[in-house]
């Protein structure tokens, strides 16, 4: 008990020590320190609000087999090595492109992630969502017309993604394999893709409540969709990933994620 | 000889192949084996079967779960080599040791794997000399090398079931008869130290090296059924009511009640019934005695498949529990902490057991449990522990991700799309309701019914349910109700027929879609299984959708699993017509016990398009796979 009284009066002496060494400042100063205190503090706020915009994080998204994990590869380091199978868990890497390692000086790199293709696996997409700057969505010009409708569901819920529509986070329509012959061109990939969503803006609603992943639709009332009306912006490119043509996607990349 | 081994990356790299073996491989076994069997949660199982034209390939796997690769060994089916699942163990040590993260490339495995196979086959030889000179001693220490390797899942519960083909197995009554039987019928790998005493007395052949193909497995299981079940009456069914599926306590309990019950009282209780239809009409007398004797004969027949399965029940269930090592409290949570502890499979026990009791209290499946705890085991076996981590929460977090990855959908399930994509064809839209008796067909069909009417798609009823009395009263009732056409032709006439010719009707008056309802039949029934493939493959309708109901506890993995046998053995085209979808009926009964659908899904590999909550025509939605899964883990 004793003790406690003796710390209850040493307490109170310091309490009033400090506020009569407080009183000794002239009050110029104290206001001087209290003000470049609030700077600092709303200084550091706003730099974490804007940086957070700013993040470097570019997805490859795509169906299973388009060629995401041989592009993804290709970007680091310049090849493919032995070839790749499904992925069943995403590849990540930040780094500075192959082609970008001769250039001079100090490149932002890049925080790449290969999503998987696969359908059972399209929930990792939406764990990647909050954090892109920009998507690539590797589509296969090969193959591209028995995928055709699986391709536009895919690009259709990346689309109507509320991070996407929120953030306006643009999309590069990758069209890959285009060093083969048979493969289609893009502005035959582009004008099929709006085709088929269009056809599933009309089909598509809300069965209940259980399960809404998109609130939103998009394209204008009315008229027949076109990448344009999308209010983030949506580009079409080719590239090839087993012979390293990767320049269009670089140049997309670098376009969003300044070197 | 080995067709090839490949060291690849979780996420799709390929790191080695081995160059020796030049051979290209036929068709894309890899990319099968993963979307097939991996990624389907499968990964416990012993080996996968592919064929492609031209080349039928076993593949075998282990994964190193700490680095994230996956080492894959593929070998032709005919030959049965004995030394993979060591060769892929002994190169899973020593790669692991030259694992760099940052190098792409390992031409100096080359060396090490030529040796490593060598001497692979070397012992291989060895122990085959050994056998068949009849040494029991040899073998079980190759059974305790055989142990290390990375088998997945326990040796005794897994049959070749890895395989598609055999659908309805699985369940452990079917192998425990197998390896307390006939032995010889497993791989040489998969025996285990009781069988081996078995094996030395005698039974044993040159056979025994011979990992069995399919056909002549199924017909030696069923000589050891029926080996076993000699003492009591025979099967009349034969192979088909010894494969049903573990027994559920409600069955046990109500079998065990018929045993030491007189079976008088019970039959009189059937009396009664029957009594008051003998004091109506007369001429009913006959039709009645004959249902009388038939169904009696159903019952009895099926009490002694189950006492036969509880029997086998029992002994792998004793045989199967190891023993866990108790780590101390004080310790585990220190690992806990700092995290450095590799997760070992008796680490994982404790936590996955846990986690199938929950499972199973919340209705899924026992096999389904059993196979999802073994692949969840598979995919952390290994696993360095994150720091702060405990090891239950890692456990739950890789069955959460492999839950969701089953329930999620493998296509897309927009029916709307589709009949669209249909309707540009001028084809109408064929949606064929099987299911058993009882689940609900009838009342789903009508809610779907409505649900198309109000995407403004015109639908036309098919009343295909020519047996059951009321049956095209009661879609008529609906078909009124919703102002929707309805083709029938009333009661005793061929479905499939009905079916055809509702369609011909369809196309001419131009409606989008046909709803076909079908009769409700036991999955054992013999001749109705016949007569539903003859309509589907007459029909060959756009989307088979099997209704199921929530309430259905273990035996919906039998249901489906024959069902999907019967389509795919009973059709006449070199494509089967297997079930496309899933419709969950009866949601709102069960509160939290939404396991059946986990169990569907994961036998049959089909999605959840419809789940029917309730008896109005509103009542229909979609399955929220993050709610089931969070309800599934409470």
């Amino acid at each position: 008990m004793e003790n406690l009284e003796d710390l209850k009066i040493l307490a109170e002496q310091w309490f009033h020590q400090g506020i009569e060494y407080l009183q000794k400042i002239p009050p110029t100063q104290l206001y001087v320190a209290i003000g470049v205190m609030l700077v600092t503090i709303i200084f550091i706020l706003s730099i974490r609000l804007v940086r957070r915009t700013r993040s470097n994080t570019v997805l490859l998204s795509g169906l299973s087999g388009s060629g995401k994990t041989v592009l993804f590869y290709q970007l680091r380091d310049g090849s493919s090595h032995q070839g790749t199978v499904t992925s069943m868990e995403p590849n990540e890497g930040t780094f500075v492109f192959h082609t970008e390692n001769t250039k001079k000086g100090k490149i932002k790199p890049v925080h790449l992630v290969d999503v998987p293709g696969h359908s059972r696996l399209r929930p990792k997409l939406e764990e990647f969502l909050p954090q892109a700057a920009a998507i690539v969505f590797v589509v296969d010009a090969l193959e591209f017309l028995p995928n055709c409708r699986a391709a536009s569901e895919y690009l259709y819920d990346i689309l109507t993604n509320a991070n996407v529509v929120k953030n306006k986070i643009p999309v590069l329509l990758c069209c890959n394999k285009t060093d083969k012959l048979t493969a289609h061109t893009k502005e035959f990939i582009r004008k099929q893709m709006e085709k088929e969503i269009e056809k599933l803006r009309v089909s598509r609603s809300a069965v209940s409540t259980a399960d809404i992943a998109n609130d939103f639709t998009i394209g204008i009332e009315g008229e027949v969709f076109s990448f344009s009306h999308c209010c983030n912006k949506v580009t079409v490119a080719e590239a090839s990933g087993l012979t390293g043509e990767t320049v269009q996607i670089e140049d997309f990349i670098r376009e969003y994620i300044k070197p | 000889m080995l067709e090839q081994l490949l060291i690849f990356t979780r996420g799709g790299l390929i790191l080695w192949t081995c160059k020796e073996i030049g051979n290209a491989l036929k068709g894309s076994p890899i990319d099968t084996l993963i979307r097939s069997c991996l990624l389907e949660e499968r990964s416990g199982a012993v080996s996968f079967n592919y064929d492609a034209p031209g080349a039928a390939y076993t593949l075998k796997w282990t994964f190193h779960n700490d680095l994230g690769l996956v080492f894959v060994a593929v070998y032709q089916r005919i030959l049965h080599l004995l030394y993979v699942d060591d060769l892929l163990s002994m190169v899973k040590q020593s790669f692991s040791e030259i694992y760099d993260p940052k190098k792409m490339a390992y031409d100096d495995f080359d060396e090490t794997f030529r040796q490593l196979r060598i001497e692979a086959e070397a012992r291989a030889e060895e122990l085959r000399k050994t056998k068949q000179v009849g040494k029991p001693v040899s073998s079980v220490k190759k059974q305790g090398q055989v142990s290390k390797a990375g088998l997945e899942g326990g040796n005794k519960r897994i049959s070749e079931g890895g395989s598609k083909k055999d659908d309805g197995d699985g369940s452990k009554a079917k192998v425990g008869n197998l390896t307390n039987g006939h032995s010889n019928e497993n791989h040489g790998m998969e025996d285990d130290a009781s069988q081996k005493t078995e094996l030395a007395n005698g039974k044993e052949n040159t056979s025994s090296n011979i990992a069995v193909d399919l056909s002549k497995l199924q017909k030696l299981r069923s000589k050891g059924v029926r080996g076993r079940g000699g003492v009591r009456k025979a099967d009349s069914i034969g192979n088909k009511s010894s494969k049903v599926a573990p027994v559920e306590p409600a069955k046990k309990a109500t079998k065990k009640n018929r045993v030491w019950d007189d079976a008088a009282p019970k039959q009189s209780k059937l009396d009664f019934t029957d009594s008051v239809d003998e004091n109506g009409i007369n001429d009913h007398v006959d039709i009645v005695a004959a249902d009388q004797g038939e169904s009696m004969m159903d019952k009895e027949e099926v009490f002694s498949s189950d006492s036969e399965s509880e029997d086998d029940d029992g002994e792998p269930g004793s045989d199967e529990k190891p023993e866990a090592k108790k780590k101390g409290w004080f310790s585990s949570v220190f690992q806990s902490i700092t995290g450095k502890a590799n997760l070992e499979r008796t680490d994982l026990e404790p936590a996955l057991k846990a986690l199938k009791e929950r499972l199973m209290t919340k209705n899924v499946a026992e096999e389904i449990a059993e196979k999802l705890c073994e692949s969840v085991e598979a995919s952390l076996e290994g696993k360095k522990l994150a720091s702060f981590t405990r090891i239950s929460s890692t456990v739950q977090a890789a069955m959460e991700d492999a839950l969701v990855r089953i329930l999620t959908p493998r296509r897309s399930i927009d029916i709307l799309r589709d009949v669209h994509a249909a309707k540009e064809q001028r084809k109408p839209y064929v949606v064929v309701f099987v299911g058993v008796n009882g689940v609900g067909k009838s009342t789903n069909l009508a809610k779907v019914a409505y649900w198309l009417l109000q995407h403004k798609v015109s639908v036309m009823m098919a009343a295909c349910d020519t047996f059951r009395s009321g049956a095209v009263e009661q879609l008529r009732t609906h078909a009124r109700r919703l102002q929707v056409p309805i083709f029938e032709k009333g009661y005793e006439k061929d479905p499939a027929v009905v079916a055809k010719e509702a369609i011909q009707e369809a196309t001419r008056n131009g409606s989008d879609v046909v709803l076909v309802d079908t009769a409700g039949r036991m999955q054992d029934n013999e001749p109705l299984m016949r007569a539903l493939s003859k309509l589907i493959n007459l029909n060959s309708p756009d989307l088979v959708l099997f209704v199921g109901e929530a309430l259905v506890g273990n035996d919906a993995v039998d249901q489906l699993s024959k069902f999907n046998q019967k389509l795919s053995d009973l059709s006449t085209s070199g494509n089967p017509r297997l079930i496309d979808g899933i419709l969950l009926t009866k949601f709102d009964t069960i509160d939290d016990k939404v396991g059946a659908a986990l169990s569907m899904v994961y036998i049959s590999g089909a999605p959840v398009m419809f789940v029917g909550c309730g008896q109005s025509y509103t009542d229909l939605k979609k399955l929220n796979v993050k709610a089931i899964v969070k309800t599934l883990l409470k």
